[in-house]
């Protein structure tokens, strides 16, 4: 799910950025620092707007000075049960792999119905049922996700196509 | 799930009270049954105001570390335990055999979490990895069998094999060198040809500084023709050391489609190792049906399944750009392919040459073939820290950031359009004259064969003429024909075994005895390759280098695994000695001297018998076929036939029995004639000619000696002042040798260089190598045949 969130970060500025630009520099190295990354619980999209920066304190003994930057920005958090839409990146025998965003759920055979079978033989291998739903490479995947861990850097979800209206969506 | 008592519990505990019964549906942490238990706890004595220690009596719950349903509990109340003691069965829901990043990928729950009361981390439940392209997903034991039997059924059913291909340098070589961008471009090039069909791709996040580093891509000749068959036969997987990018794209070059090698994909990001290849992280159950395809042996051990293929070195003395995560290479190897260069070949037989010509390849060689033994245990050793890995990244970053600099292939060509200049020019075609007319006739005929070609002469640094793939392919088809011939007779056999037992067994059953029966493609590679060179006695001489243990060289593994046998010396059983063709070593000779039985072949009929697979006829690869028996002598007449002088005087020249009479009578006219003065002399002379009298026989025997060492001196620097002598020559052709006219001169005219001759003829004796006063000797010699 996506959130606007209000966040605080610190940076410290090298003493040859003291000028007139500090500003710039210092809007520049948040938006570096901080977009894109993954805190273990929620993927930060997009700094939106910066509220504050704090006067500086010059860290003793270095003469860097610190800013605390309280900014709001677009945030992904995936939930245990919260159900969301990607692309499967692989399919292996024992389940397949779907690219939620930056997030890399993996759906178990136990998760699929089991009515879609593994089949290797093709020139990609997929799960499929009689009725025409193939997952494989490159397929839209509606998803639940089942689980959640994140550690510094990485999160890691499993989800599940075993419920009415999950599993592959009709182009 | 078995469930025990944790060896933590203060010993011995009495149960007191069961508070599950078998069928109960339990969660995490509930508690089992109560206990008591035996303890020294201090207790606040009010009389003495102070703790004192006592023994009590205390009570605990015994709670589940598993969650399910309880199938049986073996406690009973008022038993007492006094270890580790089986509590019952907790049939779980899940057991959370997959994994995905420390999630069980059945229910959803956090593996790496871990109770109070955990025996066992719930990661340990899954622990092999399976799948090529992530390391996070992981399975349990019983998970992978399952999944071995599966695609087992699934590869017979379809009558394949698996096959394990590695890239770099087995069916491609890459670099990084921007000069192949330019020699594709540029049609005139001399190596346009054999470029113009590399293929490039740009890889963004990877090499050095991560700008982007273009990458060339040439793929073994006749790869494609040999995918699609061996497809046929074999699934295929790459199992290479490039990061996970690399591989992608190189697939998307070999294998557009996506037929071939599909997602089976594992590169040295999931590799798990970073030093060695192990079959154990694709197949974890079995290798039974693995068949691998590798240019290096070590990184696998020598498994039994590898087929070990020549490296494919096309672009020269670039290497594998992803070795450095490997342990380096032992030398040679390779090496022999270059002598296959045809258009070298005439350019070799002139012997002043060749090593001009030569060092373009041995160069590269020599830099990361100098690797003594020790190194290369460090190496294999490999720490796998993070750090050891980050440093071999940076190690290979600088590698590719040399090759973009220096641009190797470049530097290549130009020591070969340099040779060829050289080759061309006047001073150095004299030169090579020269040399030829001493050769005499052999020199001739290469003379003439290099004069025919000085166009073609125009070096192309790149060959394209690699044949490895197609005898590959034949000999991976042989294994595949060889295997399922063998599980055709063996699950026939087995059927007929089982009705004559009428014992049918459950059909579970039945597909495990299947699998039974299935034939082991390490036993059949094995026995199909010990045939090829079964007998064949190898000795190595002048290919190995010193201090290296023949018997784990990489050569002599890669000769047994074809059954040959090695030894260290020439022994009765000895049927070929495989030597270098540049150095007629001792055990050459040795060999030469037992013509017919041994034969004297180079490494390059080793490399075509493990390539074709089969023995080789020798004709082409013998070397040394002219050595006389007596190797020592040859290396004494070949050097003096580097100096001997040219024909005319060969003509006129006395056989080497006259020249010490002639000596002798030298040294006692000169002493005559030199008096007492000469005395000295004579002594030095006699001295140093072996005799050390003064009496005429004597002085005989010792000019004798000194005379035919003299003589040969003599030619010696009359070779080294050619023009000088020769000058001298033409005019004195009634002077038989040099000698001869020094005597003239001496007795002719006195007061004209007496000195001189003296000086000379004592230097000469006393056999100082100092062409100064040879030279002395000529110009003597020729002013007294101008006088």
């Amino acid at each position: 799910m996506f959130f606007v969130k209000s966040l605080e970060h610190r940076i410290d500025l090298h003493p040859s950025f003291f000028n007139s630009e500090a500003t710039r520099y210092i809007e520049q190295k948040l938006f570096q620092d901080v977009e894109g990354t993954n805190t273990g619980t929620m993927m930060i999209i997009a700094v939106i707007g910066i509220d504050e920066i704090s006067e500086p304190k010059v860290a003793p003994g270095t003469g860097f000075a610190q800013f605390n930057v309280a900014y709001r920005a677009v945030v992904w958090r995936p939930f245990r049960g919260e159900v969301v839409d990607g692309e499967v990146s692989s399919v292996v025998n024992n389940g397949f792999f779907v690219d939620v965003g930056g997030l890399s759920v993996f759906v178990s055979k136990a998760m699929i119905p089991p009515s879609m079978k593994y089949n290797a033989e093709d020139s990609t291998p997929n799960f499929s049922d009689a009725e025409g739903m193939t997952v494989q490479r490159n397929s839209q995947v509606r998803l639940r996700i089942k689980g959640i861990r994140g550690e510094l850097g990485q999160m890691f979800a499993i989800g599940s196509i075993r419920e009415d209206y999950l599993g592959t969506l009709m182009q | 799930m078995r469930l025990y008592t944790p060896d933590s519990l203060l010993y011995p505990i009495t149960v007191t009270k069961l508070l599950r019964r078998p069928g109960d549906d339990i969660e995490q942490n509930t508690p089992l049954f109560t206990y008591h238990y035996q303890s020294v706890v201090s207790v606040w004595d009010k009389d003495q105001r102070e703790d004192v220690e006592q023994t009590a009596t205390l009570y605990a719950d015994f709670e589940s570390e598993f969650e399910g349903s309880v199938l049986s509990l073996d406690i009973q109340r008022g038993q007492v335990l006094t270890a580790r003691t089986y509590v019952g069965e907790i049939d779980e829901p899940c057991k959370h055999e997959v994994q995905y990043g420390g999630i069980c990928a059945n229910c959803g729950k956090d593996m790496t979490t871990v109770q109070y009361n955990s025996t066992a981390r719930g990661t340990d439940r899954a622990t092999v990895n399976t799948v090529h392209g992530h390391t996070q997903l992981l399975v349990s034991q019983e998970q992978a069998s399952r999944a071995d039997e599966e695609a087992k059924r699934r590869l017979l059913d379809a009558r394949k094999l698996s096959l394990v291909v590695d890239l770099d340098q087995t069916i491609i070589h890459a670099t990084v060198d921007p000069t192949v961008a330019e020699w594709q471009r540029d049609p005139s090039n001399p190596n346009y040809d054999a470029v113009k069909d590399v293929e490039a791709f740009q890889l963004v996040d990877d090499g050095p500084g991560a700008r982007g580093c273009w990458y060339y891509i040439k793929l073994r000749p006749g790869l494609e023709d040999f995918l699609e068959t061996i497809s046929q036969f074999y699934e295929l997987h790459i199992y290479t050391m490039g990061t996970r990018a690399y591989a992608q794209n190189i697939a998307k070059i070999i294998d557009p489609q996506h037929k071939i090698f599909g997602e089976r994909i594992l590169s040295r990001d999931e590799s798990g190792s970073m030093t060695a290849k192990n079959l154990k992280r694709l197949f974890p159950v079995d290798t039974k049906m693995v068949v691998i395809i590798d240019d290096r042996g070590d990184v696998w051990h020598w498994s039994p399944n590898l087929l070990k293929v020549s490296p494919y070195d096309f672009f020269v003395g670039i290497g594998d750009i992803n070795s450095s995560f490997l342990p380096k290479r032992p030398e040679l190897e390779a090496k022999p392919v270059k002598s296959s260069k045809t258009e070298q070949q005439p350019a070799k037989e002139v012997s002043g040459d060749a090593p001009k010509a030569e060092p373009s390849g041995a160069e590269g060689k020599a830099a990361n073939g100098e690797v003594s033994a020790v190194d290369r245990m460090v190496s294999m050793a490999g720490k796998q820290d993070e750090g050891s890995i980050k440093e071999k990244a940076e190690e290979q970053d600088e590698q590719l950031n040399a090759q973009l600099q220096d641009r190797p292939l470049l530097q290549k060509q130009k020591i070969l359009d340099a040779a060829e200049e050289e080759a061309k020019t006047s001073p150095a075609v004299e030169a090579a004259g020269d040399l030829l007319a001493e050769n005499g006739e052999d020199g001739q005929d290469s003379s003439s064969a290099a004069d025919q070609h000085p166009s073609k002469y125009r070096h192309n640094l790149l060959q394209d003429d690699d044949t490895e793939l197609h005898y590959l392919g034949q000999s991976l088809r042989n294994i595949h024909t060889a295997y399922f011939d063998e599980y055709q007779r063996k699950t026939a056999g087995a059927k007929g075994g089982r009705i004559a037992d009428l014992r049918p067994g459950p059909a579970k059953k039945r597909s495990l005895d299947e699998f039974d029966h299935i034939p082991d493609a390490a036993v059949i590679v094995a026995s199909m390759k010990q045939r090829v060179l079964a007998g064949v006695h190898l000795v190595f001489s002048g290919v190995v280098p010193l201090g290296v243990d023949i018997q784990t060289h990489d050569t002599a593994i890669w000769a047994k695994s074809f059954g040959a046998s090695i030894s260290e010396n020439i022994t009765k059983r000895t049927t070929h000695v495989i030597a270098s063709p540049e150095r007629r070593t001792a055990k050459v000779r040795q060999a030469a001297k037992k013509k017919g039985r041994i034969a004297i072949v180079s490494q390059a009929w080793l490399y075509a018998c493990f390539t074709q697979w089969r023995r080789v006829d020798e004709e082409p690869y013998r070397i040394h076929s002219v050595a006389p028996a007596n190797g020592g002598h040859v290396e004494d007449a070949e050097e003096l036939a580097r100096f001997m002088p040219s024909e005319e005087r060969a003509d006129s020249s006395p056989t080497e029995e006259e020249v010490p009479d002639y000596w002798g009578d030298i040294n006692d006219e000169l002493a005559d004639f030199l008096g007492s003065e000469a005395d000295d002399d004579d002594d030095e002379d006699g001295g140093s000619g072996g005799g050390g009298g003064e009496s005429d026989g004597e002085s005989d025997g010792g000019g004798a000696g000194a005379g035919s060492r003299l003589q040969k001196r003599k030619r010696e620097a009359a070779a080294r002042t050619s023009s000088l002598t020769q000058m001298a020559k033409a005019p004195s052709s009634h002077a038989s040798t040099p000698a001869a006219a020094t005597t003239t001169a001496a007795d002719g005219d006195v007061d004209d260089g007496v000195d001189e001759a003296a000086t000379a003829a004592e230097a000469a004796e006393e056999e100082e190598d100092d062409s100064l006063e040879a030279m002395l000797a000529a110009e003597m010699e020729r002013q007294s045949d101008v006088e």
